[in-house]
């Protein structure tokens, strides 16, 4: 049976929409852990869920035996995000400009442009094997 | 996601309640406004007051349904909407294209004008 798996600081879900809500129930509950406030919080999670959905649909293909890992650290002030997935990789050149009169209103696109919005920094790593991103943020 | 919806005469209040992040829970909303669109009705307004963030899949869904309902003549409004939606509308322009209101009484008097 298809499950998240959780180690420490990590989770590890199949590429299935179905355990959006368990990733972010882990993001959600380490930060108020850490103490950050609730609008903070949002940030994040709506980021996480951003590149997870992304991670399921164009990197793993919504192929469920490939997983999506997300791992959470903290060091000072400094929350930082990674989400792996196993897909070939995409060029982060290639995205449209969501805020272009002609994609205003197209209903997908604006997904690692909300991410770069509310996060401090965003680190996209394609590879042959999959893709990294890495953000971070600060929680006070 | 949960979602219930009612009817204030003619018009439509759908109030989704949670997060909208994407998969089945989020396509409720997709498929109510649908719902709607082919019942012919014309006038719709999303509460937005229970909903504790969105992401950019939530707001496809609003795009979805916004032309979906201007091609069948009729109008979808945005109620209640929360500082944190607010400020993705505001961040992706998507304020320029909906309609948004302090409270559901206020968009329910916007369509007598």
């Amino acid at each position: 049976m298809l499950k998240p798996e959780i180690t420490g600081n990590c989770i590890a879900v199949p590429s299935n929409y179905e355990f959006l809500p368990d990733v972010d129930m882990f993001i959600e509950g380490i930060l108020r852990g850490y103490g950050a406030d609730e609008s903070i919080i949002a940030d994040i999670a709506i980021s996480v869920s951003e590149l997870v959905n992304n991670a399921i649909a164009h990197g793993n293909s919504q192929d469920s035996s490939k997983k999506v890992i997300v791992e959470i650290n903290r060091s000072g002030d400094n929350v930082s995000i990674s989400v792996n997935d196993e897909g070939g990789g995409f060029n982060p050149n290639d995205l449209d400009d969501p805020l272009a009169e002609e994609n205003l209103l197209k209903e997908v696109g604006r997904g690692i442009f909300i991410v770069k919005s509310l996060m401090d920094t965003v680190k996209i790593e394609p590879s042959p094997n999959g893709t990294k991103i890495i953000m971070t943020k600060s929680i006070k | 996601m949960k979602l219930t919806d009612r009817m204030q005469d003619d018009i439509v209040i759908l109030e989704p309640k949670g997060k909208i992040m994407g998969g089945p829970d989020a396509s409720l909303l997709n498929d109510k406004i649908q719902e709607f669109v082919e019942k012919d009705q014309k006038k719709v307004i999303i509460d937005l007051s229970q909903v504790e963030w969105m992401n950019s899949t939530g707001l496809g869904i609003l795009i979805s349904g916004y032309t979906r309902l201007r091609n069948h003549s009729g109008v979808l409004k945005l109620a209640n909407v929360t500082d944190k939606i607010q400020s993705l509308l505001t961040i992706t322009k998507l304020v320029t294209v909906f309609e948004t209101f302090d409270s559901v009484d206020e968009a329910i008097s916007s369509f007598d004008k």
